[in-house]
């Protein structure tokens, strides 16, 4: 479900009536681009306090509910996660309606519907209600919920400020940046994730917030949990360059379980989330049920977050064919808990198994082929940049977060190899990415971030036409203008020339500027008498206006602004000043949209 | 014109107002999340070291009581309130290991491994369990690392202990020319100490090289004369090489210390008092060492009767059994020479037909053994004699 923005009386986000906007804008006009970064570093900073707070709470609840060592056959293991669930329908439906799903959607509908708007109210409920879910063993991660609570931060303490409209939507995805890299303990990732999920592109107006926001939040998570990386990273190597076989084997393997995953999850979402209202009630505790029994019946891993086990899949804890039967329920578990509307994240699953798939194939490898083994951490590593390369479809993200996560730069040809074939196998074979499948069945028509990136940006070479018209040296005098004119035919058979003057740039001059150019009495066009008028060059006559530089390579929406003014515009080279590639009217670059 | 200016001033005067309590606000809000998040965050990490303790403390008793697999579980636990415990994880590697989980318990040291590669006792560990799954090169490179490894405490002891410990590991893969190697290695840096020289003897007799053992015994023997083990050992290891005499007098003395001392410094095995016995006898049969020309008369006499008895009662087996030939005709043929039964008084007067009287009695009990199998009593006894390098080379 997505929040509407609330209506206020003067139809601003903030409440600050629109003529206190303007009242600001006149006698402050720098004044929010001032306060922009600070209050990047107080985002982060209570972004930072309020995710290490969402961390112990799940711990915490962890403990309390599930005891401090949950093993299987407990009763409670079963029975906690039904009840957590049950209060959570219940906590869901009458007071928190907006904390359903991971949070990365949420974040990017209140970035482009509601003016980046996100409720207090569902930043409680974001944090109580995962809390308790993961808290309580339901198959899901902090992070998602990390950064919507970072998203909501920073909507509220924009909204407290009273910024524009502009700025309350940008702070939307610093916030995100800064939750996601304090529940991460890696900036770089969570920089990255945001602009290639939430934001969909690089734009200078945000970074330096996002940056600022997301490495305060992770100072404010080191001074707490310290500045080690998010799991114990074992020694990383790559032994022998035979071992990229067996990476390339991992991809593949990590392709097709995300497939899986996001298909498992692309049918039951829906079809739960059509269940009548009472139905919809129960679906957390029935999830909770089903995932407490896989751990009762002796899979208590694929509960919660399941860092613990991540870890000890990476310090080669567990056999081969034990990693692929904890991949395959993790994936069960997973899409039973977040299919039941159970607010929480899918970061912490997707590397979860990841990590399974990766530590199987290192296992396997170091039993068959013993000489060409590295550490199965490196696998695991590897397995974990895999699923959340085709799984999340992040792959710049997936890349970066192994190697800020391990530390090591040595993996990363592994690991650009495995991502790459993951992320090919997941986007033939499941052409929409899961999160955008997400907002499709919630309704919603958020722009997709792959087509974004994707997008093929027209540019100007691909309009430019071979100069037809005629061109006139700007050097020349009017009288010799005349004659050269005279071989081109009548004047009013000419709609345009090209005049280059001899500072290098064009004028692009209409028949009806030329017509006034040559025609007499000059004393219209200048007060020197007629032969005066004759002797003066072209360009001289011309004025100081030019045509604008445009290159081959500028975007093709660059030359849309100047046809008020001219009617064609010269394409020059950027190497020789001047010199003449083509030129465009607004009817090329309309023709060229139109053939796209 | 002014009273523009001025609503202007004023608006200016409120934004910055606002905008200041603003940032208090914010400042006081950070504050206060920042106390309360520090609150928590301590509460919460004490808890997590208590229960990490708690677990861990009973991971270690399960580990003491014998129960590796509840100590598993309990130290995984505590491994997930404190997942840098290396202490923690040394005992859940141990507990996988002692639990029969080889592969786990492998993996984990070697995890633990890749973090310290120099570490001494997870290189140790990583021997054992390598010796347990029969990978027998990585058990001696690891028994290696280990010697050559870093240890807490004495490092010294700790070495040899371990390179004592690859050499019974080299024994008991039969590679006994690397064990000798790391033996003496072992006894070369050792500092005189008694009990490691006692250890290091045994070690050196079951690799096979009983000079080098029986040296090391030696050693012993001329710091402790009266040290019963080492007394005993060397005894049974002369005896076994045929120096009765030498032996004789070491199970002497290990028996005569074992009874002063009682039972509470080494105890004399069962064997090395028969050998003592025996070794009496042997010493009261042999015709051979420092005697008078009648007393070396009378026993090889002795031992003739007792030879030719057993030649005859052989011979007489062997005919039956195989209604053929016997293969002790040409033994037969010398019984029969005239040398073979010689008087007293003439032997008296030939001490060359002494030597090969003697040599024929032991060449009888040797070939008669091979024939008709190990003999007993005094034969047993003569033939340990003619097995003896010293005896035999003395009677020829």
């Amino acid at each position: 479900m997505i929040e509407k923005e609330p209506v206020t009386k003067s139809g601003s986000a903030s409440g600050v009536s629109v003529t206190t906007e303007e009242m600001i804008a006149r006698i402050a006009p720098a004044r929010e681009e001032r306060i922009f970064l600070l209050l990047s570093i107080f985002i982060g900073v209570i972004s930072g306090l309020l995710v290490v707070s969402f961390r112990m709470a799940i711990d915490w609840l962890s403990v309390l509910l599930l005891g401090s060592s949950p093993n299987p056959h407990q009763l409670r293991i079963v029975l906690i996660p039904a009840a957590a669930g049950l209060v959570i329908a219940l906590l869901t439906r009458y007071v928190f309606p907006n904390v359903r799903g991971s949070g990365i959607n949420q974040t990017k509908a209140a970035l482009y519907i509601n003016n980046g708007y996100i409720s207090f109210r569902t930043v409680i409920g974001k944090f109580l209600l995962s809390a308790l879910a993961i808290g309580s063993g339901h198959s899901l991660g902090p992070e998602d919920p990390s950064l919507q609570i970072g998203a909501g931060v920073a909507s509220l303490i924009s909204r407290r400020i009273g910024m524009s409209k502009e700025k309350l939507r940008i702070f939307a995805p610093i916030g995100a940046a800064a939750g996601l890299a304090a529940a991460f303990n890696a900036p770089i990732s969570a920089i990255l994730f945001v602009i290639e999920e939430v934001i969909g592109q690089w734009s200078a107006a945000v970074l330096g917030s996002i940056v600022l926001a997301a490495i305060s939040s992770v100072v404010v998570a080191r001074s707490f949990w310290g500045a080690n990386p998010m799991f114990r990273i074992p020694p990383v190597t790559l032994r022998d360059s035979r071992e990229l076989l067996a990476y390339a084997a991992l991809g593949v393997f990590g392709g097709f379980a995300s497939l899986i995953f996001a298909k498992s999850l692309s049918y039951l979402r829906p079809r739960l989330r059509r269940q009548p209202g009472w139905s919809q009630m129960l679906q957390p505790c029935l999830a909770g049920l089903l995932v407490g029994g896989i751990g009762y019946f002796g899979l208590p891993q694929v509960m919660g977050a399941g860092y613990g086990a991540m870890d000890q899949a990476m310090h080669a804890q567990f056999a081969w064919k034990m990693l692929l039967v904890l991949a395959l329920f993790k994936i069960i578990a997973t899409t039973l808990s977040f299919s039941s509307g159970t607010p929480g994240g899918m970061f912490a699953p997707t590397l979860f198994i990841g990590a399974m798939l990766g530590a199987a194939v290192g296992s396997f490898e170091k039993i068959y082929f013993p000489h060409l083994t590295g550490s199965i951490g490196s696998y695991a590593l590897v397995g974990m940049g895999v699923l959340f390369a085709a799984f999340l479809r992040a792959p710049l993200t997936s890349v970066f977060m192994v190697l800020e996560v391990s530390g090591n730069y040595s993996i990363v040809l592994p690991v650009i190899l495995a991502n790459t074939i993951a992320y090919l196998i997941s986007r033939i074979l499941q052409p929409v990415p899961i999160l955008e499948q997400f907002t499709h069945q919630d309704g919603l028509d958020l722009p997709s971030m792959e087509e974004i990136r994707e997008e093929s940006n027209l540019h100007l070479e691909d309009a430019t036409q071979p100069v037809t018209v005629p061109v006139l040296q700007g050097s020349e005098s009017i009288e010799d203008t005349v004659k050269s004119l005279a071989q081109y035919g009548e004047i009013k058979d000419i709609p345009v020339v090209l005049v280059h003057c001899p500072d290098g740039l064009w004028y692009a001059a209409t028949r009806d500027e030329l017509e006034a150019l040559v025609a007499k009495p000059a004393g219209e066009i200048s007060a020197d008498p007629p032969e005066e008028h004759l002797a003066l060059t072209l360009a001289e006559q011309l004025g100081p206006e030019r045509t604008p530089v445009l290159f081959p390579d500028l975007p093709l929406s660059s030359a849309l602004p100047h046809f008020q003014r001219w009617p064609l515009l010269p394409v020059t080279n950027r190497a020789m000043r001047g010199s003449l590639e083509g030129a465009v009217s607004l009817q090329d670059v309309l023709n060229r949209y139109q053939k796209r | 014109m002014t009273v523009e200016t001025d609503e202007l001033s004023s608006a200016k005067r409120k934004l910055i107002v606002r905008d200041a309590a603003n940032f208090l606000g914010l400042i006081a809000v950070t504050a206060v999340l920042l106390v309360i998040t520090l609150f928590l965050f301590r509460s919460f990490t004490a808890h997590r070291v208590e229960l990490a303790q708690r677990w861990s403390a009973r991971g270690q008793d399960a580990l003491n009581q014998g129960r590796p697999d509840q100590a598993i579980v309990a130290l995984r636990t505590a491994l997930s309130y404190a997942p840098d415990e290396r202490s923690y994880e040394m005992l859940l590697a141990q507990a996988l290991g002692d639990a029969g989980h080889l592969d786990e318990s492998y993996n984990y040291y070697l995890g633990l491994w890749e973090t310290e590669p120099g570490d001494g006792f997870i290189n140790l560990r990583l021997a054992r369990l390598a010796a347990k799954k029969r990978d027998t090169q990585a058990a001696i490179n690891y028994y290696r690392a280990a010697i050559y490894g870093t240890w807490e405490g004495d490092g010294t002891v700790r070495r040899r202990e371990v390179r004592l410990e690859l050499a019974r590991y080299l024994i008991s893969i039969r590679d006994n020319s690397s064990a000798r190697t790391e033996l003496l290695i072992a006894g070369g840096n050792n500092p005189n100490d008694v009990g490691v020289e006692l250890t290091l003897a045994d070690l050196l007799q079951q690799a096979g090289v009983p000079k080098d053992a029986l040296n090391y015994y030696q050693k012993v023997l001329a710091q402790e004369p009266k040290n019963v083990t080492a007394l005993a050992a060397a005894g049974r290891m002369e005896y076994e090489s045929g120096n009765f005499e030498e032996a004789h007098h070491l199970l002497e003395e290990a028996a005569k210390q074992q009874e002063s001392v009682g039972p509470r410094e080494g105890v004399v095995p069962v064997d090395v008092s028969t050998m003592l016995a025996n070794s009496t006898r042997i010493l009261a049969l042999s015709p051979s060492g420092p005697l008078s020309s009648g007393e070396r008369v009378e026993r090889i006499l002795r031992a003739r009767e007792l030879a030719k008895k057993r030649f005859d009662d052989c011979n007489a087996q062997v005919s039956v059994a195989s209604g053929l030939a016997s293969p002790l005709q040409n033994l037969g043929s010398r019984w029969m020479a005239e040398g073979a039964s010689l008087g007293r008084a003439a032997l008296m007067k030939d001490p060359a037909a002494q030597d090969a009287n003697v040599k024929l009695i032991f060449d009888t009990e040797l070939q008669t053994s091979q024939i008709c199998g190990a003999p007993t009593g005094d034969d047993a006894l003569l033939l340990l004699l003619g097995r003896s390098p010293k005896t035999a080379g003395h009677s020829e």
